[in-house]
């Protein structure tokens, strides 16, 4: 292989706003890329806090008889109660982590939750 | 069959374990058509378990007592998912008379012994009171503290004698006296240890046994009263009471003593009203005279072995018994033995450094195959080892028509099991299988460490 030549391509290659360059000789292929035609890298940020199940067990969102529904887009404070999840002999209490905005309620009224599940997204 | 058999066909089953044993139960409630319900810590999330089975939940964090351990946490897994049975496998809540007690008063069936059974065969004390009910051998001792008369008693039980202190544990407070003579010396002597470290300077005594093998009876007991034994396992291989090699038949039991072993196990059993799969584990002498140990009151880790010799799924027994069917089988059928088995223990760990733990991420894995090899495991290329349960990461097991057979195929096997990325005991099983003691089958529970201190005398040598 000839080292040089690729020395000298990769030295054209940095004056060019190319960001992909194949070349083959037999069959006469030459294949280039720009910079816009390259995917995107994934940018992915999320400004929400999850709270998840401290519990594998069933979901409430009060007490019986106290019935407290959560809306979304309804502003909870830090330590606010947020319901409970129930096991055979327990009940883990759920609240608030930060202040902030509840954007999203995944839990749902009686229903099972896994250890770790989201169950609400809060924008802080 | 008599009129107040109960059969209650299982439909779904949680196994309240993880690792190689809950794919050993999945596999057979495959076989047998029953739904499977795998349990999970968030360490275990790409566990082969969670794969394996119908469905899989998680119940907690990666640390044990928050997830495999949590008594409310597994309950309440198989509640949701309608299992009307749990599988305790071996470890973790296996012989938790509490858990068994959680399970059975969710109206769910636990696939054991009654809580009663497991929490009497699991103090040592109401133990040996239903060996001796039941006509079992046990350690001869002075059954309670010595007073003034320890000399008589010491005679009576007949010397070496151990010294124990009676609030010890984990070797303090010991003293082997080994003749009578020694014997007001080594009482002062363990008398201050006890007072040193428990406070407390009272003691007892115990039969002393040298060189003794390690054992095993494997029984299955129905509803009914029905019990079986199989024939025994030597788990004499053992480190700091960690079995590493355990094999079937003992080459150190002959026809006659296999025979009061496989009584001696059934007493036992039926003394303690005992159902489902157990051990009965034994101390055995070099004159071939047992005393019973301890019971333990689940599946074991190596009861492949036994499968092996004796052909029957041990796992589908168990179920069937828990389902309310009478055994299959009868003690004939059960005392047969088709072949010599021997199970090697592969753990994560540096056998150069000590035995420590060396959990980490498979690189590689080509397990051994061939004719008479059964390889029990939860690992795959990718896999990562959580840190935060115990290192077995195989059972390699194999079988042949005679122990030298059975050693070549030990040693054919280890060789080409290739583990990639973390330290296994795979070498120190090869040193085990080319040991001159143990290939002339001359083991007892000492053996190991000797091979260990004699590995350190030859490095210093070679120095």
């Amino acid at each position: 292989m000839d080292t040089k030549l690729i020395t000298e391509i990769t030295q054209w290659l940095k004056t060019t706003d190319l960001a992909e360059f194949c070349y083959e000789k037999d069959h006469n292929c030459i294949e280039i890329k720009t910079r816009e035609a390259l995917p995107e890298p994934a940018k992915f940020t999320c400004h929400l806090t999850a709270v998840t199940s401290p519990a594998l067990g069933f979901y409430q969102s009060a007490a019986k008889g106290k019935s407290l529904p959560l809306k979304e887009g309804q502003a909870v404070k830090e330590g606010d109660s947020l319901g409970l999840v129930e096991t055979l002999s327990q009940k883990h209490k759920i609240t608030a982590p930060v202040s902030g905005t509840l954007r999203i309620i995944s839990a749902e009224e009686g229903k099972p939750v896994e250890y770790g599940q989201p169950l609400f997204f809060i924008e802080p | 069959m008599s009129a107040n058999v109960k059969i209650t066909p299982f439909k779904k089953v949680l196994i309240a374990n993880r690792g190689e044993i809950a794919l050993r139960v999945i596999r057979t409630l495959k076989e047998m058509g029953i739904k499977s319900v795998a349990v999970y810590s968030e360490a275990d999330r790409g566990s082969l378990h969670v794969r394996m089975a119908d469905e899989a939940v998680c119940i907690g964090a990666a640390p044990s007592p928050m997830s495999y351990l949590n008594i409310d946490a597994v309950v309440t897994a198989a509640k949701m998912t309608g299992a009307d049975a749990v599988h305790p496998g071996y470890g973790f809540l296996s012989e938790n008379a509490d858990f068994a007690e959680a399970v059975t008063k969710a109206g769910i069936t636990f696939i054991g012994p009654t809580a009663h059974a497991i929490s009497m065969l699991g103090v040592k004390s109401t133990a040996r009171e239903i060996a001796v009910k039941g006509g079992v051998p046990i350690t001869p001792g002075s059954d309670g503290v010595v007073g003034k008369n320890f000399r008589e008693v010491a005679k009576k039980i007949g010397f070496p004698i151990m010294i124990k202190a009676s609030l010890g544990g984990g070797g303090k407070g010991m003293r082997a006296c080994f003749e009578e003579k020694d014997l007001e010396r080594m009482m002062k002597t363990a008398q201050a240890e006890a007072k040193a470290n428990f406070g407390d300077d009272r003691v007892y005594f115990e039969k002393l046994v040298l060189n003794p093998r390690h054992i095993e009876v494997q029984v299955a007991a129905d509803n009914y009263g029905h019990a079986i034994a199989f024939a025994e396992r030597d788990c004499s291989m053992q480190r700091r009471h960690q079995k590493l090699v355990e094999e079937s038949p003992s080459p150190f039991v002959d026809a006659d003593t296999r025979k009061k072993l496989q009584q001696a196990a059934v007493k036992l059993v039926k003394a303690a009203g005992y159902r489902g799969v157990g051990t009965v584990e034994f101390l055995m002498a070099q004159n071939k005279e047992f005393y019973f140990m301890e019971v333990n009151t689940r599946l074991q880790v190596e009861h492949p072995v036994t499968e092996a010799v004796c052909g029957y799924d041990l796992v589908k027994m168990q179920i069937r018994i828990a389902q309310g069917e009478p055994l299959c089988i009868g003690q004939d059928e059960a005392a047969v033995i088709r072949c010599h088995a021997i199970e090697h223990r592969i753990n994560a760990e540096d056998s150069e450094r000590n035995f420590t733990p060396c959990p980490g991420t498979i690189e590689e894995w080509i397990p051994a195959g061939g004719l008479g090899v059964r390889i029990d495991s939860h690992m795959y290329t990718g896999y990562t080892i959580p840190s935060y349960y115990d290192s077995l990461i195989a059972k390699l097991i194999l079988t042949a028509p005679d122990r030298e057979k059975l050693l070549a195929r030990s040693r054919r096997a280890l060789g080409e099991f290739k583990v990639g990325g973390v330290k296994t005991t795979i070498p120190f099983h090869q040193k085990i299988v080319n040991n001159p003691d143990f290939i002339s089958g001359n083991m007892d529970t000492g053996l190991i460490e000797r091979m260990l201190e004699a590995e350190k005398t030859d490095v210093k040598s070679e120095k």
